[in-house]
């Protein structure tokens, strides 16, 4: 297992405040990020290839602060695989090996079973620089997988491969995790932390403002920020208002949206997801339904159908599929309704406007 | 078709446009040329030596002793002050390259002073400090070398001033080296001191060596600094600065030629065997590219 506590570091530009994180054995974590909120600076403090200024990092309950890198046994791949250029892909592996003094045979043995389980037997003799990206990310991975690291933290893996690749990148990840090993990865993509994570952490400004299950942290974003990491779009600032008949929320420029009978704040963010928000020219019956006029702002082709922008007041984002546009016609400028359930709106932990 | 009154005909004249002669073909020209003349400026005077001496008297001088032994001993001083020299420069370099530490511009400078320094300067502040009296030579002595008109001093001369090539070249070297393969190492385990013979040398070996030899060929040709701290025993530069005071052009031109022939045959071997190294060990990714 491994656990920091309260990790600081002060950096040129910004700093890690405050970070603790547990990460248990078999566990994949996947550390969400912009670049420059400090991902790469975290990995680089938990294997101690720079010091913190305070706090500190245990590995299997055993306090490794202070404990230099070489002996930490925590494997750590670069985001540019930092292979060794003058040596074969054979001799890259078998770098590792060479330190600990292991005999020949055994050396031997280990490159060929590690090499076996990441393909790359035939690349064995070839030079790093003659490699395609996924083929030195597979070397890179191999070179680190050979020390049996108790842990392994991945700097971005995916962000120097050719887009084909990482699919197959993404199954050997999923299949090394699946066969036990421990991996923290870190990822400005958040597709690859839905993809991969059994837990994910958000970190924003050198902190951690959310950890959770995929599931939950996109389900339930404490913030603007993670819910815009999510991929939702549609944000909207209300005041609520009770009665002993409904509830609604009140958005800054007076769109009023019906709310599901609960109990609310004063105040509060309200999401809601793109595909949930209907588009039609007649809207959809019922009497909790939501639903609210605007004009077609704008349409934009997205991999599944359309991405169209409704101006109600407010800027609401729908997708919708091409079936549907084909069978509605929706022109630029044209007088839609949008329709959504109540529920389908979620409040978010926090109003929070700083993170736009 | 204009009429054109020599040939009283019409006939197709060809205007002289200006835009024709681009700004860039008198570019290319202008710099040629100026290019040109450096160049003659660096290889007339060495070609004219060539010229005003006959075959007879290069081979005569080439068997005189006096000129083979100062030859030989020019090369293999500043070969050895190379060599021996490098054990601390290329740490040195190391350094400069990865650490930051108060007053590395100072140092940097302190590196590039003998550059700047007149050489006879250097060898006057040279001679102070290693002569009987000096700190070196005083704790030379005690170990019963002495420093003056003997090897060693030429050796220390020839480093003095030329020490800056090796240094820099390497620097550079080291500095190109990605930190972030370093580090890989560092996580898989290596030590500092395995991970400067197995990864940041080799990958700086190009340039390591491009210093060294560019160390030797300026110890080689030093005069300034050796003719202060020792006239003798010879050195190629000074037994040609002798030979011309005493016997005049005519006898230092000859030992000049074959001082340049020897040098150069040295200097292009280097190069050579450093090309040949870096090709074997770049091959398959040279290849790939």
């Amino acid at each position: 297992m491994l656990r920091t506590e309260k990790l600081n570091k002060r950096l040129d530009a910004f700093s890690l405040r405050e970070i603790s994180l547990v990460v248990q054995p078999g566990d994949y974590y996947v550390l969400l990020g912009r670049s420059g909120a400090g991902k790469t600076q975290l990995l680089e403090l938990i294997c101690g290839l720079t010091p913190p200024d305070s706090g500190e990092v245990f590995l299997n309950g055993e306090n490794i602060t202070h404990k230099k890198v070489q002996h930490r046994e925590i494997g750590l791949v670069f985001q540019d695989f930092a292979l060794f250029p003058h040596f074969s892909v054979k001799d890259n592996i078998m770098y590792p090996l060479k330190i600990k003094g292991i005999p020949l045979a055994e050396k031997v043995r280990r490159v060929q079973r590690v090499a076996e389980e990441m393909n790359i037997r035939h690349l064995l003799l070839r030079m790093p620089g003659s490699l395609s990206s996924g083929e030195q990310q597979r070397v890179a991975l191999a070179r680190t997988l050979v020390t049996d690291p108790k842990i392994l933290l991945l700097d971005e893996p995916m962000g120097s491969i050719d887009a084909s690749l990482r699919d197959s990148i993404r199954r050997m990840l999923r299949r090394l995790n699946r066969n036990g090993q421990t991996i923290v990865h870190v990822t400005h993509d958040f597709d690859e932390a839905i993809s991969l994570a059994n837990r994910v952490g958000v970190i924003h400004n050198g902190r951690i403002i959310q950890e959770g299950t995929p599931l939950e942290v996109f389900n339930h974003p404490v913030n603007r920020f993670v819910a815009r990491y999510a991929g939702i779009k549609n944000f909207f600032k209300v005041t609520f208002i009770t009665n002993y008949r409904n509830c609604s929320g009140l958005t800054e420029r007076r769109t009023k949206l019906k709310m599901p009978k609960g109990e609310y704040p004063s105040s509060g963010l309200l999401i809601i997801g793109s595909s949930e928000v209907l588009l039609s020219r007649e809207g959809v019956p019922g009497m909790q339904m939501n639903n609210i006029h605007g004009r077609i702002d704008d349409i934009v082709p997205s991999a599944t159908g359309y991405e169209i922008t409704v101006n109600a007041g407010d800027y609401f984002y729908a997708d919708i599929t091409h079936r549907e546009m084909e069978e509605n016609h929706f022109v630029t400028g044209e007088n839609v309704i949008i329709s959504f359930r109540p529920e389908a709106l979620r409040l978010v932990g926090e109003t929070d406007n700083r993170n736009n | 078709m204009l009429y054109h009154p020599p040939c009283g005909v019409f006939c197709k004249v060809i205007p002289i446009n200006i835009q024709l002669i681009s700004e860039r073909s008198v570019f290319n020209w202008v710099f040629t040329i100026l290019a040109s003349l450096v160049l003659l400026f660096i290889i007339a005077p060495l070609a004219g030596m060539f010229i005003h001496s006959s075959f007879s008297e290069i081979s005569t001088t080439a068997a005189d002793h006096e000129v083979q032994r100062s030859v030989w001993y020019t090369l293999a001083i500043a070969f050895t002050a190379t060599l021996i020299f490098a054990i601390g420069a290329v740490p040195l370099a190391w350094i400069m390259a990865h650490r930051d530490f108060p007053l590395k511009r100072v140092a940097q400078g302190i590196i590039d002073l003998p550059v700047v320094l007149p050489h006879t300067a250097a060898g006057i502040a040279l001679l102070g400090f290693i002569s009987r009296d000096g700190l070196l030579g005083s704790v030379a002595q005690k170990a019963g070398i002495l420093l003056i008109n003997n090897g060693a001093g030429i050796a220390l001369a020839m480093a003095f001033v030329s020490l800056p090539f090796l240094i820099n070249a390497a620097r550079d070297g080291f500095a190109a080296v990605p930190e972030r393969v370093e580090k890989a190492a560092l996580t898989l385990g290596a030590s500092q001191t395995r991970i400067f013979f197995t990864v940041s040398m080799p990958l700086a070996w190009r340039s390591i060596v491009s210093g060294f030899i560019m160390m030797f060929a300026r110890g080689m040709s030093e005069f300034g600094a050796i003719v202060i701290i020792a006239y003798h025993p010879m050195t190629a530069p000074v037994l040609i600065y002798d030979r011309f005071n005493t016997y005049g052009i005519t006898s230092a031109r000859p030992a000049s030629i074959i001082f340049i022939l020897v040098a150069l045959f040295f200097f292009i071997l280097f190069r050579v065997l450093a090309t040949e190294r870096r090709s074997t060990l770049w091959r398959e990714e040279d290849a790939s590219d």
